[in-house]
Formats: C-alpha cells, structure tokens, sequence
C-alpha cells in the first residue's frame, strides 16, 4: 500500500502524463503554442480531475457497476461545464485560446481512466491526492512543453498574459514550425525519447 | 463547389488529426496493424457521421431553442456514448459480419476526441445541415486517411532499426510530426480552388 | 425480484445524478449568464464599437441598452461626450460572398450622420473578401448622411467597393441599408 504522500508525488515523474502514462495527447498538442495557454489548461484539467476523483470516489459504493461509466461521464462533464463557464465569465481569452478543447476535457483520457482505475476504489483523500498530483504532473508537462514551442516558435515567454518576455531582440527570425502542429508532434515525441533516455 | 472546398480542406489542409490535434489516443493506439487501422477508420467514419447528425439536430431543436446552450458539453458526450451501445447492439443483432469487423473498435470510439470535436465544430462554425454532414464525412475520412497512412509507415518500423529509446510512442509521434508537415504542402489549395469560381 | 430491484437502483442512482449535475449547472450559468455576455461583447464587438464611437468618454460597454423594434432585438451603444449622448451603434446583418456578416454601424446623434462602420464577424475569404473589414473600405461610409444610396457604385450608390471583392462589398452595403431605417426609431428610445 503506498504511502498518502506518494499517491501525490507518483504524478510527478513516475506516472506523469502524458509521457509515463500515454494519454491525454490531443490537449498535449493542441494548446502548448505558448506556455500560458498550457498553464491555463493545466489547471482546468486539475480542477476537473480532483473534482470529480472526489464525487467518483464518494459515490463510490453507491454507483451500480453496470451503470459506472454512464454516471462518471455525466459527473466529468459537469464539472468541465463548470469550467467552460467560469473561463468564459472570468478569463474569456483564455477561453478562446483553448476553444474546443475545453469542452474536449470531457474525453482526456487521464480523467476517465484515473476515475475507473483510482476513484472507483480508493479513499476519498487519496483519490483527492492521486487527482492533484497526476493533474499538477501533466500542467507540468504542458507547461514544458509550451515554454519550449513558444521559446523556439515565437521567440517570446509569457505570451497572452501581460508579462511578455521577449527573448531575442527583433532580429530573431522565429521557427515558425514549432507552434504549427508538425512541431508538436516532434517535440512530443523526442521529449518522450529524452524521458526515456532519462528514466532508464 | 463550396463543398468541394470543404471536403478538400477537411481531409487534406486542415486534416482532423494532423492539423487540429484531434484524435491522437487512437491514432497512436490502433496504427499498429493494417487490419485494424481500416476497421477502426471505417467504425469512426460510420459513428461521427451519425452523432454528427443527431448532435447537431439536439442543438438546433432543443438546446437553443429551451436556451440550454450551457449544457451542450454533458448532452454531447451522454448523446455520443448511448449511440456507441445502439450501432453495437443494432450490429450485433442485424449485421453481424459489420459487427465481427467493426464490434471491438466500437467501445473506444465513446473517449475518440474526434467524435466529440466535430460535433462540437459543427455548432462552433455554424454550419447548416448540409455542410454540418458533408464536414462530419469529410472530417472523419480525414482521420481515417491519416490513420491508414500511418500504419502503413508503422508496418515497416519491425524491420527498421529505430534507437531504443525512441521505439514505441515516441517514434509514432515524431512520424506524425513529419506526415503533418507533408499535409502542410496543401494549405493554400482551398484559396486557390475559391478563386477559381 | 433481486434482479428486479437493481434495475431500479440503477435507474434511481443515474437520474438522481444527472438531477442533482443539471441543477447545479442551471444555478451556476444563471450566476455567470451576465458576466458572460459582457465579456462576449467586450470581445466581440468592443474593438469594433471603441474604434467606430472613439472620442467617447464613457464606458461603451456597460452604457448599452437593449432596444426591441418590429419583435427583434438589438444591443444599441452609446457614445457621450462629457456625459451627454452624441452617437449610438448597434449591429445588423447581410450576406456576403461566404455567407453571413455582421456589421455594426455608427451614427451621430448630433448631425445625423454615419459615424463609422465596422464588421464584427464574417466568413469571407481572407485576404480577398477579408478586405472589406478594412479601413480603406470601411472608411468610405463615414460622414455621409443617412439618405444617401448606401450601394456599390456599379449599383447605382454611393461607395466604392474593394476591388474583387463585389460580392463582400455589396453585403456590407445590404447590411447598412437594412440597418439606417431603425435609426429613427431606435434614436428616439434611447434618448427617451
């Protein structure tokens, strides 16, 4: 049994998504063109996640297990309704970078697969844990990433919020590829290479 | 010809997976075999031309207008996996040929972020009904497109020598990278075919 | 009859969810609905009505009113100067080359006259149809008097339209005709 800590450190870097556990690519991709809209993602996911791991796991003895997954979807998607709403009363540029990828929370895998294989059985505390920790694993990562795309592609850091960092000077020509999607993918993937390389 | 446009930019310009990032679990789950690939890319096809549909015609007669727009995300996805169980059961029962190829990709198509993405795309970009089915069509024989594709390139990965720690996802991640930036070639092709008319 | 009763449960536990999800969702967008439109309009068309309504030293957003004339509603805008009204604005459509466009237009109060045009959304081509969003074209509306023939000049009017975008300009043009016979009407509601 580990350990209460562990249930939230394990998220950090030995089953941080999406590199440890491969899900949750799409976002992954989609919203890293620059490091606060990663953050911003980051943290909706982690709002999502903590959230319904802690219904999930209350209801847990109540839910019939034939009806589980119907009944954990409707408590994702209404926890990610929240969010679309609140983004867009309370960060509307936020809410139109990340576009439909917030409705899209509803199906990141990482949500739907830590409510069957964490909530659905664990305590209360610890799937509150497992949700924080796998949640501030993956902001991590998007925020990473993110920095890295936005570095290479724009030549800037902090880009959408009010503290923009340019980092080259005017000279700099940008490497347009990282921020279209075949930079993703490739960073991604050598970054999953790296990881690999590193955890050996 | 405006949905000449549509179709081209759909599959090829701004392709569903290698352009709008979406669809990427399955994409990199079910690219191993060619068998596979073409039974989860028809099952795809089949599943978001339907809830395509359905979605659309929900949000139109009865979430704008009860103006419960807010609660499209939770009837979307509900709408998405009650269908999923419909067309397997309905296969099952009635063409069980289509089920034996298509029955055990249909269970992974419910957390498929393309299904969910184009239904909501199709409300976003306020398409009508029939720009709504020719982009789910299109949208999803993009995805499908770039999945064959891919397994195709994958295939050959078991005779080639790839660096230890880029075997497995990593590999098929940077191959995705290099496909989307093959894809990229087409951009301007819509401008062009609208300047045609 | 064990069988029986977890049908039932099942039924019981997934509707008392959904309930329980669905309320608190109507009770949390009923508390976010207006700050939500607010920051639509702000987004949408503030950009737009700052730039048409610019010499205004009110703020533009909060200072609207929702007028309704023949069932339709519109958001009008109004501008003061020094806390005295002297230009509204509000939205209309037409259809262009790609279909719909929005098209905010400004008029002033004092003279009677346009103040500006603005699209705020459209579907055209970009960097062809696009154009007409333009200042060059949008330009071309201001200061003219609210009888004058707001057509293209191959039309009969009074505008030039942006060179290969006809179709654009002349749905520009439809949008403000619909758009200056509400002024009357709407003028006298506001300043009521």
């Amino acid at each position: 049994m580990a350990s209460i800590a562990q249930e939230f450190t394990k998220g950090f870097w030995k089953e941080i998504p999406p590199f440890r556990l491969v899900l949750g690519i799409c976002a992954a991709l989609a919203v890293t063109k620059s490091l606060v809209d990663g953050f911003g993602m980051g943290i909706a996911l982690i709002f999502v996640l903590v959230c319904s791991n802690i219904i999930i796991s209350m209801l847990r003895k109540v839910i019939p297990k034939k009806v589980r997954l119907a009944c954990y979807i409707v408590i994702i998607a209404t926890f990610v309704v929240i969010v679309e709403l609140i983004t867009q009363a309370y960060v509307y540029s936020l809410y139109e970078a990340l576009g439909i990828f917030i409705p899209l929370i509803v199906v990141n895998c990482i949500i739907l697969g830590r409510a069957e294989a964490f909530a659905s059985k664990k305590s209360v505390l610890r799937s509150a844990l497992d949700g924080l920790g796998i949640g501030a694993g993956y902001t991590l990562a998007l925020v990473f990433l993110g920095a890295l795309r936005e570095i290479l592609g724009r030549g800037t850091l902090f880009a959408g919020s009010q503290y923009v960092i340019n980092l080259f000077g005017p000279s700099f020509k940008p490497y347009a590829f990282m921020v279209e999607a075949p930079g993703a993918f490739v960073c991604l993937g050598l970054l999953l290479g790296i990881m690999n390389v590193l955890g050996d | 010809m405006e949905y000449v446009v549509l179709v081209i930019t759909a599959i090829l310009i701004k392709n569903i997976l290698l352009a709008e990032y979406l669809g990427n679990c399955p994409f990199i789950g079910t690219s191993k075999k060619m068998s596979t690939a073409i039974g989860m890319g028809m099952a795809v096809i089949f599943t978001i031309a339907l809830a395509g549909a359905l979605t659309w015609a929900i949000q139109k007669y009865a979430l704008n207008p009860l103006n419960l727009g807010y609660l499209q995300t939770i009837v979307f996805i509900l709408v998405i996996a009650a269908l999923v169980q419909l067309v397997e059961f309905f296969l099952k029962k009635s063409v069980p040929p289509l089920y034996k190829a298509l029955g055990i990709f249909l269970p992974l198509i419910t957390t498929n972020c393309a299904v969910l993405g184009i239904a909501v795309l199709n409300i976003r970009r306020d398409y009508n009904f029939l720009e709504m089915l020719v982009f789910s069509i299109a949208g999803s024989t993009g995805f499908s497109l770039a999945l064959i594709l891919m397994t195709g390139i994958r295939e050959r990965y078991e005779i080639t020598d790839i660096p230890r720690p880029l075997q497995g996802t990593a590999i098929s991640l940077i191959t995705a990278g290099l496909m989307a930036m093959a894809f990229l070639g087409f951009s301007g092709v819509d401008t062009a075919l609208k300047a045609l008319q | 009859m064990k069988e029986y009763i977890e049908y039932i449960k099942m039924i019981v536990v997934l509707s008392t969810i959904s309930a329980v999800c669905g309320f608190g969702l109507a009770a949390i967008s009923a508390f976010t609905k207006e700050r939500i439109e607010e920051q639509k309009l702000l987004n949408v068309e503030g950009p737009t009505v700052k730039k048409i309504l610019a010499g205004s030293t009110n703020d533009l957003i909060k200072d609207r009113k929702e007028i309704v004339i023949n069932k339709q509603k519109y958001i009008v805008f109004i501008g003061k100067k020094n806390g005295a009204p002297w230009a509204l604005a509000y939205t209309t459509d037409g259809t262009g080359f790609g279909g719909e466009m929005s098209v905010m237009i400004g008029f002033d109060l004092i003279n009677d006259t346009l103040a500006g045009v603005g699209i705020t959304s459209h579907k055209e081509t970009p960097g062809v149809g696009s154009r007409v969003t333009e200042d060059s074209f949008t330009k071309t509306f201001k200061d003219k008097g609210l009888n004058a023939v707001f057509k293209i000049k191959a039309d009969g009017g009074v505008i030039d339209a942006v060179t290969g975008a006809t179709v654009s300009s002349r749905g520009v043009c439809g949008a403000v005709q619909k758009g200056v016979p509400l002024y009357q009407d709407i003028k006298k509601q506001v300043l009521k």
